[in-house]
């Protein structure tokens, strides 16, 4: 009687358990899985957002249905202002309309569907509606047609220039305006942007990539390895008891708890040529040659950098590395002595091996927020004077945002994204299951 | 190894103290002198104190705007990955379900993915969505960093409550959800608060997806509105000081009254215990 009923029991047990698994996994799937699989996709492509032709993905000849729609309607248009300004251009504007009906026939019978799609799309045009739906707006064209379609654009846009020469002033607008909008008819074929591997090979054998790579390697080793020989100094020497632990723990976690971007404005300012206070002292104690070098020549930017990264998170690992120191029992320590071990044997022989899986999960995670630096550096030097000390996120995100070429962000990415997956591999190794002891029962 | 602290200890503590908040000071300084001073001197304080800059911060940019956004983002952020999160740490930690390794491995390996791998289709499904400009639109990417935080933190304040709790309510006839909602979370009411605060601050302080998809002033954050205070000609130092100033108050007062949670919350994952 009483096994079954626990057997239930433990079912639903389990079920609640997937049940309250399931949001997260379909989040993380949904806004983190599929976003870098579709990174990786776009950075097979020659995508650039401001180029009308290059502006989405196309793996073969396509046409896009919303420009054609659009042109086709404008073109009609005009041509009946042409009619009303030049009554004996009729002839000429019926031969146009002939053609360009003749394609679109064609066109409506390349593909089953594709005269639905076309009707759709006209209807969302008409009620002034965008068409952000791809399968709708893009459809498949073969090549013939495609070039059919095109010498037929070719002729009528000769005809077109060949009625403007003989045409009365009022006429000459419309005439001017359908030439434009017929070749604008012929920007909705799309060609394949299809590139395979090209971003990578060309932004690999790019020296501004190797720039950014080598900056944010150095970057990372530099500031994680200062931090971390510092922050354990610092945590080894306040591990004690003392008068204001409180308020020196608030100190600090001041400069970890504010924002990126705030602590790099403060240091623009610190660093500034003309009134940064630390280039003026550097400057004067000779460690710079003038004030304004910091932040004007490369090394000077790097250093700067460094110096305010190094600044705002050695205190963090310093907390971490002191919570680890906390957790060694003073026994040990007593015993040591008794043997007659000195500070150094000590330190090296208990305090180290103590903490070693502290010290590992600490760098892991500096280094992985090292390796994708952003916001310093694109506040404080906005990767100048000359790139020089661009990171690699960085030089992703001009790419992307400020040259709109979003297949060769995407391949950036997509390195920056392998990179720190190789990073945290071989740290997870180093750690081994040490990472997932205090959450799961062995 | 408790040390007693000596008067060279003291020392040692107040030039580390110091220099931790050296930046602070003087930008607290600078943001207090007439606005010639600041170009041309070094000295550290001002014979003719005045308020200008603060008054001229608030006027230039609409730094209470920036910071409201800031405070719905991430206040929106928080509840959403806290009470996402908290199922998903429960049953990791409590319930008898297969897979756990895995699961924490995704999370783990969700919470290292570099931002900028999935900036670009973000943008693009923001854009397309409409959400381009708006809270929600910021809340989205966000949830990218906070849920695996929320996580990887939660879980490990779960699994410190003792297992005999969960018997005894089973014994009692409560539902496995009960036992959740009635038990363990209001044990793990500190943990979870913990972690809002950690998951706050993350979402406060993020930058790069705020500078992408909200580029109206009128919905810019904090980070990235202050980050606009210099433009391409002029450096105002008065304001840029002023708004630092003015930015950097909320987060001490946060540091303060909750420096012993933060620091329980940091270290959480890194010690065991």
């Amino acid at each position: 009687m009483k096994q079954p009923k626990k057997r239930r029991f433990q079912l639903s047990e389990r079920q609640l358990g997937y049940a309250m698994v399931a949001p997260s996994i379909i989040l993380i799937a949904v806004i983190i899985i599929w976003p870098i699989m579709l990174s990786a996709w776009n950075s097979l492509f020659d995508y650039r957002l401001n180029d009308p032709a290059k502006a989405e993905r196309i793996s073969s000849l396509s046409i896009n249905l919303e420009t054609y729609a659009d042109n086709r309607y404008l073109v009609y248009d005009t041509m009946d202002e042409v009619r009303d300004a030049m009554p004996d251009a009729g002839g000429t504007l019926d031969d146009i309309t002939t053609a360009l009906d003749e394609q679109h026939e064609t066109l409506l019978n390349t593909d089953e569907g594709l005269a639905g799609r076309y009707e759709e799309v006209n209807t969302m045009l008409e009620n002034f509606q965008p068409v952000n739906d791809e399968e709708l707006r893009l459809a498949d064209v073969p090549e013939e047609w495609a070039d059919g379609f095109a010498n037929t654009l070719d002729e009528q846009t000769a005809a077109v220039q060949a009625l403007r020469d003989g045409a009365p002033e009022e006429a000459v607008q419309p005439l001017t305006d359908l030439e434009s909008q017929l070749s604008n008819t012929q920007g909705s074929i799309l060609e394949p942007n299809f590139v395979g591997l090209k971003n990578y090979t060309t932004y690999l054998g790019d020296g501004r990539t190797w720039t950014a790579m080598l900056n944010t390697l150095l970057f990372t080793v530099v500031t994680v390895g200062v931090e971390l020989a510092v922050g354990l100094a610092v945590a080894l020497l306040i591990n004690r008891v003392f008068i204001g632990r409180g308020l020196v723990r608030a100190a600090v976690l001041v400069p970890w708890a504010i924002p990126t971007a705030v602590a790099a404005m403060m240091w623009t300012f610190l660093f500034d040529g003309q009134s940064g206070i630390m280039a003026h002292y550097m400057a004067q104690f000779g460690l710079i040659d003038d004030p304004g070098a910091l932040l004007s020549t490369g090394a000077g930017g790097m250093f700067s950098i460094m110096f305010a990264d190094i600044w705002k998170t050695t205190p963090y690992m310093a907390l971490l590395l002191l919570a680890g120191l906390q957790t060694i029992p003073r026994s040990l320590y007593e015993a040591a002595e008794v043997d007659g071990a000195n500070k150094f044997q000590q330190f090296i022989s208990i305090t180290l091996p103590m903490i070693r899986s502290a010290i590992l999960v600490a760098v892991l995670f500096r280094a992985l927020d090292a390796f994708r630096v952003f916001d310093l550096i694109y506040v404080l030097t906005g990767g100048g004077p000359a790139n020089s000390t661009e990171s690699i996120s960085v030089y992703a995100y001009k790419l992307l945002f400020e040259q709109q070429n979003f297949g060769a962000g995407s391949a950036l990415s997509v390195i920056v994204f392998l990179s720190v997956a190789l990073l945290s591999t071989i740290f997870i190794k180093l750690i081994g299951s040490d990472l997932f002891s205090g959450r799961l029962k062995q | 190894m408790v040390k007693r602290a000596g008067v060279g200890f003291y020392i040692f503590l107040i030039i580390f103290v110091f220099l931790v908040m050296f930046p602070f000071i003087w930008v607290f300084l600078t943001s207090i002198k007439p606005q010639g001073e600041i170009f041309s001197s070094f000295q550290w304080f001002s014979s003719n104190m005045t308020l200008d800059n603060y008054a001229s911060a608030l006027e230039t940019r609409p730094l209470l705007m920036y910071m409201l956004n800031s405070f719905v983002v991430a206040t929106l952020t928080t509840i959403i990955s806290i009470i996402v999160a908290s199922f998903t740490a429960y049953a990791v930690t409590r319930l008898p379900i297969r897979f756990k390794g895995l699961i924490l491995g995704l999370v783990l390996a969700a919470s290292m993915f570099p931002q900028i791998a999935v900036l670009s289709p973000i943008f693009n499904f923001v854009t397309d969505a409409g959400l381009r400009n708006s809270y929600l639109g910021l809340v989205i990417p966000y949830i990218t960093i906070s849920l695996p935080l929320a996580i990887w933190i939660l879980s490990t304040f779960f699994i410190k409550i003792p297992l005999a709790l969960e018997e005894s309510a089973k014994l009692d006839g409560a539902t496995p959800f009960q036992t959740f909602r009635k038990i363990i979370f209001p044990l793990a009411a500190p943990g979870v608060f913990t972690t809002a605060i950690l998951v706050f601050i993350a979402a406060w302080n993020e930058y790069l997806f705020a500078l992408t998809i909200n580029t109206d002033d009128r919905w810019r954050t904090i980070p990235v509105g202050i980050s606009f205070y210099q433009s391409q000609y002029t450096v105002p130092w008065g304001d840029i000081t002023a708004a630092t100033v003015i930015v950097t108050i909320p987060i001490v007062i946060l540091v303060l009254l909750f420096q012993r949670r933060i620091v329980a919350g940091l270290t959480s994952g890194s010690v065991k215990e």
